[in-house]
Order: C-alpha cells, then sequence, then structure tokens
C-alpha cells in the first residue's frame, strides 16, 4: 500500500489515491489531497462540498448520490466540477476523505 | 514485424514483461480521435509500484498482485495452483462446467478462426498474448504435463512445453484479466471449443483455490454485498432514502406522481435493478417507476439485503460467491411471494440469475424469471400508454449487453420498441448476437487501479467506441445530438469512460443510456423531454 504525507500525520492511499484510513481524517489531509487534485486552495465553496460529502458519510458510511449533493448544496454539476475538476466523485469525495466509490457506479 | 510470442516462453524471465502494447501497434481511430489519442500518456507503472507488486505481462497491471515473500510463498501457491487445475477436471468438484471444460481441452484445432472474431487481439494490433488460444493453450499445456497421467517428457513430445512456477501463474492470473469473456470466440468456434470458459474456469480457480481475485469485484464488491446490502455500499435504509430523494425528484421533474413500491407481498412483479443505477444513472429506476406504474403493473422492489442490488460479481470470478447472492435473491422472491422475478438494465444480472441459477435454485426456489426486455415490450405494445415517437427524433444506435444478446439470444424485442420509437434508429455492425463487447465486459468496467484503464478504453474498448462512430456517420458533427442506448449497468459505465477519455460528446455529440429512458422520453404524458441532454 502506497502512503501519502499530510504534515505530521501518515496515511494510507490505495492506486487512485484515496485515503483508506477515513478516522484519521482533518482539514489539513484534505487541503493536501486536494494539492494532487490540482486544487490549490480550498475556497469556501469546496469546503461547503467537501464538509457536505463529510457529514453525509459519517452519517450513512456512503457517498451521497450525485443529484442528492447537488441539490442539497444548491451546486450545479458543471459547477463541481469547476471546483473540484476530476468531479464529485474523483475528486471532490477523495479530498473529502471518503474511500473510492464501488459497485458498478 | 513484431515478434511471435512462443507459448513455451510464458514461464520464463518472470522478472522482464512477456511483451508490450504501444499506441502504435494499434489501427488507427478516425480524427479527430487518431490526434487527441497521440496527445495523451498512458500511466506509467513506478518502478516502487514494481517493487511491490507483480507487473510482468504486457505493462498493464490490473491486479496488484503482491510480489510472493519467498520462495515457500511461491512454492506454496503453485502447489494450490496445481491442485486446482486438478479440481476443474472432476465431476464432484466442478459439475457445472465439466463437460464444456472437458470438451474444450480436447478439441481445438489451432485453427484461430476465434482470433479474428476476438476484438481485443485484433484491436490490440495482433498481438498475440491477446489470442484466445494463447490463455487457452498454456492451460491446456499445463495440465497435459503436470495434471494428466504419464511420463511429462511425453506430454511435452506431444502438446509443446511449458514451464511451472510463480512467474507462470502470475502471469496467467493476471493474463485472465485480459479477456472480457464476452464469448464471440465461442461462437465462432467450428468445433464448439469455448476459449471464454477457459478465462471463467482459471478465474475461478485462482479465487477459490488461491485466494486471487480482483478488490472491485471481490472484497468492494462481493464481500459489501453480504455485509451492507449492496456493492455500492447502500444499506437498507441508505437505498429506501435514495429512493425517496428519486421519487421526489422525479415528480417535480415530470409534474406526475412518481411513487416506487417497496416489499408489496404477492405482487405479480419483482424488479431488481443494479444497484449502480440508482447511485449513478438515477434516471433509469426513476424511468421504470414512472412506466410501470403507468402500465398499472402490480410490481415491488425488495428491500431486504441484498435484494435490492442485481448485482452479482461472482459470476466474473468464483462460483461459491455466486451461489451466495444467488440463494439470497431467490429468498426474498420467495418471502415476497411474487409471481416472477424481472432483471433491471444489468448484463451480468440476467446470466448469473436466468442462466447460471437455474441450475442451482429446484423447487419452490425457482421463481420465473424474465428479461426486462421483453416485459417491456409488452408494456410498450399493450395499448395501455400512449407514444409519440417524434418525441425521440435524434440518431439512436443500440449496443448489445454480451451477456443479454449473444449469451442469452434476447434479440427481437428490445429492437421492435426501439423500431416503434425511435424514428431515427440504425443498428450498429455487426449487431445481435453478433456485437462486439463494450470492452468493459467481465468486471472491467468497474476496475479502474493502476493503469488498467488506459487498456480497457483503448485496446478492449476500441472496437466498440469504433462501430459507435460509425453508426453516426451520416451526423458526425457535435451539435447533432446522438443516443448509444446501451442497456446495462457495466457496459454504460465503459461507455462513459471512453466518452470521457476521448471527449466525445464535445466531438461527437455522442451520450449513452439506457432503454427505459428512451421509452418514457416518448410518452405523451410528460410534458417535459424525459432525457436531458445537457447533463
Amino acid at each position: 500500500m502506497a502512503s501519502f504525507q499530510a504534515g505530521n500525520i501518515t496515511l494510507e492511499i490505495d492506486e487512485d489515491g484515496f485515503i483508506q484510513e477515513p478516522d484519521k481524517w482533518n482539514d489539513e489531509v484534505a487541503a493536501a489531497l486536494a494539492k494532487t487534485e490540482g486544487v490549490e486552495t480550498l475556497t469556501e465553496d469546496h469546503w461547503k462540498l467537501v464538509n457536505y460529502l463529510r457529514d453525509y458519510y459519517l452519517q450513512f458510511g456512503v457517498a451521497p448520490m450525485i443529484r442528492k449533493l447537488c441539490k442539497d448544496t444548491g451546486f450545479k454539476l458543471n459547477q463541481i466540477y469547476e471546483l473540484f475538476p476530476s468531479g464529485p466523485a474523483k475528486g471532490a469525495c477523495k479530498v473529502a476523505g471518503l474511500p473510492k466509490p464501488t459497485g458498478c457506479v | 514485424m513484431k515478434k511471435s510470442l512462443k507459448i513455451s516462453d510464458f514461464g520464463k524471465n518472470g522478472d522482464r514483461l512477456l511483451t508490450t502494447v504501444k499506441k502504435d501497434d494499434l489501427p488507427p481511430l478516425p480524427p479527430p480521435y487518431d490526434k487527441i489519442e497521440a496527445e495523451k500518456k498512458w500511466v506509467e507503472i513506478s518502478d516502487e509500484k514494481k517493487r511491490r507488486t507483480t507487473c510482468n505481462l504486457d505493462g498493464f497491471v490490473a491486479l496488484s498482485l503482491p510480489r510472493p515473500k519467498d520462495e515457500g510463498e511461491e512454492k506454496q501457491m503453485v502447489d494450490k495452483f496445481v491442485a486446482g487445475l486438478e479440481k476443474l477436471l472432476t465431476q464432484e468438484n466442478n459439475w457445472g462446467f465439466l463437460q464444456p471444460l472437458t470438451l474444450t481441452l480436447e478439441y481445438c484445432a489451432k485453427c484461430q478462426t476465434c482470433s479474428s472474431a476476438c476484438p481485443v487481439y485484433e484491436e490490440s494490433g495482433k498481438n498475440d498474448l491477446y489470442r484466445p488460444t494463447y490463455r487457452a493453450e498454456i492451460w491446456r499445456r499445463l495440465v497435459n504435463k503436470y495434471i494428466k497421467k504419464g511420463p511429462k517428457w511425453l506430454a511435452t513430445l506431444k502438446h509443446g512445453d511449458i514451464d511451472l512456477n510463480w512467474t507462470t501463474i502470475s502471469r496467467l492470473y493476471e493474463l485472465c484479466y485480459r479477456c472480457t469473456m464476452c464469448r464471440r470466440c465461442a461462437q465462432s468456434c467450428p468445433m464448439g471449443v469455448d476459449n471464454a470458459l477457459v478465462t471463467h474456469e482459471l478465474r475461478k480457480m485462482f479465487s477459490q483455490e488461491l485466494g486471487w481475485a480482483p478488490k472491485e469485484l471481490h472484497e468492494s464488491g462481493t464481500m459489501k454485498q453480504l455485509q451492507v446490502g449492496s456493492s455500492t455500499g447502500m444499506s437498507q435504509l441508505v437505498v429506501k432514502d435514495n429512493l425517496d430523494f428519486i421519487d421526489e425528484d422525479y415528480s417535480e421533474i415530470t409534474g406526475l406522481e412518481v411513487k416506487t413500491p417497496w416489499d408489496k407481498k404477492d405482487a405479480d412483479v419483482l424488479l431488481i435493478h443494479n444497484a449502480g443505477e440508482i447511485m449513478a444513472w438515477p434516471e433509469n429506476p426513476a424511468a421504470f417507476t414512472i412506466l410501470l406504474n403507468a402500465a398499472g403493473v402490480n410490481w415491488t422492489l425488495a428491500s431486504e439485503e441484498p435484494s435490492y442490488d442485481g448485482v452479482n460479481y461472482g459470476l466474473f470470478y468464483d462460483d461459491f460467491q455466486l451461489a451466495r447472492i444467488a440463494l439470497k435473491h431467490a429468498a426474498s422472491a420467495k418471502r415476497l411471494g411474487v409471481k416472477k422475478v424481472i432483471m433491471g438494465e444489468c448484463g451480468h444480472q440476467h446470466k448469473a440469475m436466468m442462466t447460471i441459477s437455474d441450475r442451482i435454485l429446484i423447487g419452490d426456489m425457482n421463481i420465473p424469471k424474465e428479461s426486462c426486455f421483453p416485459f417491456l415490450e409488452e408494456i410498450v405494445f399493450s395499448g395501455k400508454i400512449k407514444f409519440d415517437p417524434s418525441k425521440n427524433n435524434f440518431p439512436v444506435t443500440l449496443h448489445d449487453p454480451c451477456n443479454i444478446t449473444r449469451n442469452l439470444g434476447i434479440v427481437k424485442p428490445q429492437r421492435r420498441i426501439l423500431r416503434y420509437l425511435c424514428p431515427q434508429f440504425r443498428e450498429m455492425t455487426p449487431h445481435g448476437v453478433d456485437n462486439y463487447c463494450c470492452g468493459g465486459g467481465s468486471g472491467f468496467a468497474i476496475m479502474s487501479g493502476n493503469n488498467f484503464p488506459d487498456w480497457r478504453i483503448s485496446v478492449s474498448g476500441r472496437r466498440k467506441f469504433k462501430q459507435i462512430l460509425d453508426a453516426f456517420s451520416d451526423h458526425p458533427a457535435p451539435e447533432v445530438k446522438k443516443y448509444v442506448c446501451a442497456p446495462c449497468s457495466n457496459c454504460k459505465g465503459q461507455i462513459r469512460d471512453i466518452f470521457a477519455y476521448y471527449e466525445a460528446d464535445k466531438h461527437s455529440g455522442l451520450k449513452y443510456g439506457g432503454l427505459v429512458e428512451l421509452i418514457v422520453n416518448a410518452m405523451v404524458d410528460l410534458k417535459e423531454p424525459f432525457i436531458k441532454w445537457e447533463e
């Protein structure tokens, strides 16, 4: 397993850079993961998405449907792509410390 | 000219790649895709990665098999492999597949008809590694030399040589994941040999005997489905919440009352979706709900785990895992007392439930199962719903999911629907039972580790992409929006990835989706178009 350094924290990551230990996630980790996604600074809008994803994941153990994400946060899909160029699943979820999506999605 | 690969080299020089695939080897794509491809770089496997995992086949890594710790572990795995090969050929261990496997072992005439039928071999620029016979011949030689009774020198003399060591088994494991099991090879074989079955049998032997299986299919697939209820990670609570959301969302969009029924006792129909549809393509389950309610069907979904997810990845890699899920699906149908189970738009679900389960389930566990295609055909032509085909007046083509069309022979119902409801429907060449795989078959569409996506898009998905472009050659401009009907979750995932990789929407105006969405889009009762092009 490859590892990833964010400040003083070392995390295990999978082949696609998703962290494997969601408990170790914090704001600093999010900022470091964002850099791997080509997002240099996390703005208020970034945090709105990241925090929504984080809260949903902690409550339900899975990522939300993208339509739900859009509706609940008020962002359109293309705005999400502007914020996270790899998109909601591969970009925003990764930064929010969620595992890689599974199943036929 | 490329050097031809010798089968006897397969177990040699284990630290090196056996062969390589280069972009220049591949038959060119039409413009502008030739340029786009040339500009994209395939991901290189890092040296650090190579130190940790086995990378000795073709430069691509789908499986991330850890390197063995020592010689002891190597030997242990080789011994397990030999025991597994033997089990495949015994009645008590492999009763379900023994007969076609034995036939395949003994009757290959090595005529190579199957090679020219295989899109992976052809589109790789004819790399010998991907011939359907190459993998099968390795297996035959191993069986003849190491399993059958008699001296090894005689087997070598009669059938050709092969080494048996860590290199052989690790390469063979990876090579089992370079075939989508579309079974075009089997269809073309004049002798009735099924080389795709060899892929299947080897994959299951690696899983059942050595514990080797792709993480996406086993750990985060079947295991997650057994633990949580769905391979997507949706628990019962989440899936119901998501469906509530879909119902509400589509009630707003359509102005109709969209309400999905759950756990209705004694319903005529239990519909089982691939749960990936709910997560990633909610318009598909929404369209089913709208259509079935409009037709007055007495139907339901099941919320018992794992029966809100029709996925059964065991079909691709492990008979035991397949049986575990199949039994649970059947038990839910029985408890609800439904008259029949309808497969959602998912190819491997069709095959796992409709053909393979038929061999496992007996008595009252074997509830009638039906594909959604003839079921939808009956609804469309029942006269209960008014359609206006002019609402679908855009170019449409159909991708045939291998597991439904070639492997189950379901060809006409979906075409009858499309010819009626889509004025600009056109076939791909070839189609029906002669179709080409999307390139993501047998689980590939969800396998995205390392540089495997480069391979499955550029090599195994190449023929399908060309076929799609050809089908729309009369309207190449991106301004004309075109719809590829791909009624299977796995195929949709693969086609989405191909389109994204080549920016096919931008350059050719290509969109993909399911079958039921087109049906609902043509309903007179819907004021606004159901299919949204801009998303």
